[in-house]
């Protein structure tokens, strides 16, 4: 699928130049690319070693029954070169509610994230697409000959009953996911054959492809209850509507679960052996797997994955530092940079750096839907107030003070890695300027008061404001919070920090009673999957919860928004509803224009980067790239390739 | 003697009713229930579950309840051996006490063990020779182990470890011999793995009950009995094994009832510092995430441990001392 990563010099040049231009002090970096091309089928298939014994000692079917049709198997070219069979990946998790720790590696949806997040989506278990009827209904075209790893067949049988079984019903989903809901209207599926499925839904839905990418894996994921397909014909003997048996969903919940060694999957690596609180979870390859790399050997190279459970990512530092991991990319804390380098020789491993996928590493916002104070609300709501508190950050000792000075400038709260990123826009409203900052606030009508030190509301009393956070002492992000709001108490805005629980937090500010909410950014490649940092998309997007609230329940709760955050609403109504991806990207990049422009999101630095422990003879895992959650980061590298290389 | 324990044993079971309910309240006391707290958790791990998401799985776990009905569903369970539902782990509580409890015992007992292999005879030798050179070492000795709390040494443990001797150190099995069935080798790199952690942890205790036994045989060996016992002309060791030890011992006995929960919330720091596959921080994780069934059950037992200590310490006091006598 893809070759290489290349540096595309030439955009990195003209970003260059944009971003000197719009600030002399704003460092750019390349930008990771990385192609998609396609490798011709190969012509004949080998497998692992330890399948080949299984086949030989007649516990498997050969190879050729296991794989799907010749013409539909997928071939995945390796990044760097054609890897070896063989090893176990050692990494270390923090148990369930580590998110994804598992299913990141695992990533096989319907259609995927391409490699290089400015290209197309591409295909998955799905081989290709077809919209149809204006956008109201979307074919898609599976593999044939597909399996799960227990070796039944898979069909879109599995995504009815995922759809009938789970999705829409009331016991296991409060709603089906929006994605499917269009205008009011569920989606209907109707099946072609055991290949191909039909998707209909009552309007054009913009959102499915990039959706089948990002929730299309098998359902659950973990405690995210989202998904496209499930195994029906494990978990219907499970399901009390089809085993009079069985009483309630408990146990329905417990198998289809990740984690459960006995559900079939659809990815490189299920889970073998694992009980819930065991210290190790071992996941062993898919000997159905439906990839292979243009040589044709049966992916993925590496047999095992070796999940070690540990409390805290200092206990995570702990594993790394004694030799103990092959490949870690999640809970590892940029402070401990130079620890990690120190035994870079002796444990044999390189440690790079991904850049996180945030255009700030905390935002904030001032709540424009601030129901506690109708004068500071409407003062939220003044351009020119956000504009001053924006100007007044001192990025640069937040830089140096908190992110070792490795995280950079960057304005709106996508990345230049994203599809969405907007040059022109990068560096608005960043540079550090607190005589711009009193301008600003005069010209929103906020005096200096009498003690020369605080100006005073249009209500005369002086102007304090709350930023509230649930980070607690000993976090760099919070020594961020504590200089932007002793920069903002510099310009006249008098601001006091609010730390609590993250319990006692989140119903505050998805309650629309915070008066400026933080939060550290992410979404920033592929943010229109679920917008709620671009605009008021619903109770978290906390520029204006209320404003959200109402948006997403279509006016029944929360407040009508005006004015720009309105007009966004409605930009998105259109983003959703063109099937047109020239012109889904325009719209989005406009929409993340205006978001900059009307400076709704403060920001601090961003695109700090994330230390990675790789061993060195751990290949095919580039240098240069932008992880987030949304494309499962290094999900869309295509695990499957990665390799330890034999000397 | 029978009738005591059994008349101690049956008033623990109010006791203990009584307890569940504090637990049951103290554990919802903070806003919110384990739901929020896995929603703010996804958000801020990179995630983004909705709230319809949430009620939903609120209502699957029968969080959307009265705190009575689920009080008396809780403790309903408690006679069938079942101790509820943990949100977290998608199992019930007891299959996860029972995995780790196992490690839990051993650890304290070995620590336990090694506290009183090595406080009862410098307790004893320091007493014996009071402001000597070597009894001021222990003291001072005595007083740093007392004040240095057992996650540092732990981290200085695990420093060590890992920048001077390039060791495993986290976990209870080298890498390799983990997953490979019992073996004496296994058993040795078992035994290693657990030393340390188990001094550490017992560390605290061990000083505690060197001073303990110190005071306490200072001030025996100034009573008339001991004058006595050496104008007999006893030998000095006879005097301090038979006669003083004897009596001073007792309040190292009554202190024991005691470390029994100190032992386990002192083993969860050290664990959640050490990754050790104990209840410890398990329970850590169950009070932060409010995963309640779970973090209430783990109080329930912290409670009943104490509970079995000091009756453990009362009936052993009984045993060790003539003179005193329960009716």
């Amino acid at each position: 699928m893809t070759d290489s990563m290349r540096i595309a010099r030439r955009e990195f040049l003209r970003r260059s130049a944009i971003a000197t231009a719009g600030a002399a002090s704003a460092v750019y970096f390349p930008v990771s690319r990385i192609s998609h091309a396609r490798a011709a089928a190969p012509a004949a298939y080998m497998e692992a070693p330890m399948l080949a014994d299984l086949v030989r000692q007649g516990k498997l079917p050969p190879l050729p029954e296991r794989l799907p049709a010749a013409d539909d198997i997928l071939v995945v070219k390796p990044f760097e070169e054609i890897g070896q069979y063989g090893g176990t990946w050692r990494l270390v998790w923090k148990g369930p509610a580590d998110f994804h720790a598992y299913g990141r590696e695992n990533y096989d949806p319907v259609l995927r994230w391409p490699r290089d997040p400015h290209g197309p989506i591409q295909p998955g278990l799905a081989k290709r697409w077809q919209f149809s009827d204006g956008g109201k209904t979307l074919t898609l075209f599976f593999r044939k000959g597909l399996r799960w790893s227990d070796g039944a067949p898979w069909t879109v049988d599995d995504i009815i009953f995922w759809w009938e079984d789970i999705e829409t019903n009331k016991e296991l989903s409060a709603a089906p996911h929006v994605e499917w809901v269009v205008n009011d209207t569920p989606m209907a599926l109707e099946k072609v054959d055991d290949s191909t499925i039909r998707l209909k839904f009552a309007g054009p839905n913009g959102l499915a492809l990039q959706e089948l990418a990002f929730h299309g894996n098998q359902w659950p994921l973990n405690f995210e209850r989202f998904g496209f397909f499930a195994p029906a014909h494990y978990l219907r003997q499970f399901h009390p509507k089809h085993n009079k048996d069985v009483k309630d969903y408990k146990l329905f919940n417990e198998k289809a679960d990740d984690l459960n060694p006995q559900r079939p999957a659809m990815t490189p690596w299920p889970v073998s052996v694992y009980r819930p609180g065991d210290a190790k979870l071992i996941a062993t390859r898919n000997p159905y797997y439906w990839k292979v790399d243009p040589e044709g050997r049966q992916l993925p190279y590496i047999d095992r994955l070796e999940l070690t459970l540990v409390e805290n990512n200092e206990a995570v530092a702990a594993q790394a530092l004694s030799c103990q991991v092959d490949m870690q990319y999640r809970n590892m804390d940029l402070k401990k940079f130079p620890l990690f380098v120190s035994k870079a020789k002796e444990c044999d491993y390189r440690v790079i750096r991904w850049l996180s996928a945030s255009g700030s590493q905390l935002f904030f916002w001032p709540n424009q839907s601030y129901g506690g104070d109708p004068v500071l609300r409407k003062i939220f709501q003044d351009k020119h107030f956000r504009i001053a508190l924006s100007v007044a950050v001192d990025r640069a000792k937040i830089n140096s003070v908190a992110y070792l000075d490795q995280g950079r400038i960057n304005a709106p709260t996508v990345v230049p890695d994203s599809a969405y990123f907007v040059p022109a826009v990068a560096q608005m409203y960043q540079e550090y300027d607190p005589k711009k900052a009193a301008e600003h606030l005069d010209a929103a009508g906020l005096k200096m008061g009498p003690d020369g030190k605080t100006r005073l509301r249009p209500d005369g009393r002086p102007l304090e404001v709350t930023i509230e956070t649930w980070l607690t002492g000993g976090s760099a992000d919070l020594d961020a919070i504590q200089l932007v709001a002793s920069d903002w108490s510099a310009v006249g805005v008098k601001a006091a920090v609010k730390t609590m629980s993250r319990d006692l937090y989140w119903p505050r500010a998805t309650g629309n009673a915070v008066q400026i909410a933080t939060w550290n950014g992410d979404r920033g490649i592929a943010p229109f999957v679920d917008p709620i940092y671009i605009f008021p998309f619903d109770e978290r997007s906390w520029m204006a919860p209320a404003f959200g609230t109402y948006y997403k329940t279509k006016g029944r709760q929360g407040e009508k928004p005006v004015g720009p955050l309105a007009e966004m609403q409605a930009m998105f109504d259109q983003f959703k509803a063109t099937v047109d991806r020239a012109r889904q990207v325009a719209i989005g990049k406009r929409l993340v224009q205006m978001a900059v422009e009307e400076c709704t999101t403060i920001c601090t630095v961003g695109l700090v980067p994330v230390p990675l422990i790789v061993k060195n003879n751990f290949r095919n895992v580039p240098e240069h790239y932008t992880q987030d959650w949304i494309i499962m980061s290094p999900g869309n590298l295509d695990t499957v390739q990665f390799f330890f290389k034999k000397a | 003697m029978i009738a005591f324990v059994v008349r101690r044993l049956l008033a623990m079971i109010p006791t203990l009713v009584f307890v569940s309910i504090a637990c049951f309240i103290i554990i919802q006391l903070p806003p919110g229930d384990f739901m929020t707290s896995l929603q703010a958790l996804a958000a801020s791990s990179g995630s983004g579950a909705d709230k319809a998401a949430m009620d939903n799985l609120r209502h699957q776990y029968g969080l959307d309840q009265p705190k009575a009905v689920r009080y008396i569903k809780w403790i309903a369970g408690f006679p069938r051996g079942d101790f509820g539902y943990s949100f977290e782990w998608k199992r019930p509580v007891r299959e996860l006490i029972a995995a780790r409890l196992g490690l839990t015992v051993l650890l304290s007992v070995l620590s336990l063990a090694l506290m009183w292999l090595v406080a009862v005879p410098v307790g004893i030798y320091s007493a014996a020779h009071q402001y000597s050179g070597t009894d001021n070492f222990i003291t001072a000795l005595a007083f740093l182990g007392l004040s240095v709390p057992d996650f540092l040494l732990g981290l200085i443990y695990l420093f060590i470890g890992i920048f001077v001797f390039g060791a495993s150190v986290t976990g209870l099995f080298s890498p390799g011999l983990a997953d490979v069935p019992w073996s004496a080798a296994k058993v040795l790199d078992l035994s290693s793995h657990l030393f340390w952690p188990a001094l550490i942890l017992g560390l605290g205790g061990m000083t505690q009950l060197i001073r303990i036994l110190r005071g306490s045989m200072l001030e025996v060996i100034g009573q008339p009995f001991v004058r006595t016992a050496r104008a007999k002309g006893l030998g000095e060791r006879v005097v301090i094994r038979r006669h003083a030890v004897k009596v001073a011992i007792n309040p190292l006995v009554s202190v024991m009832g005691m470390q029994l929960p100190q032992l386990i919330s002192g083993a969860t720091i050290l664990g959640i510092v050490l990754s050790l596959p104990t209840t410890g921080p398990m329970f850590i994780r169950a009070l932060t995430s409010q995963d309640m069934y779970l973090a209430g059950t783990f109080l329930l037992f912290l409670a009943l441990m104490l509970m079995v200590g000091n009756l453990l310490a009362d009936v052993a006091l009984a045993w060790i001392d003539p003179r005193i006598r329960y009716q």
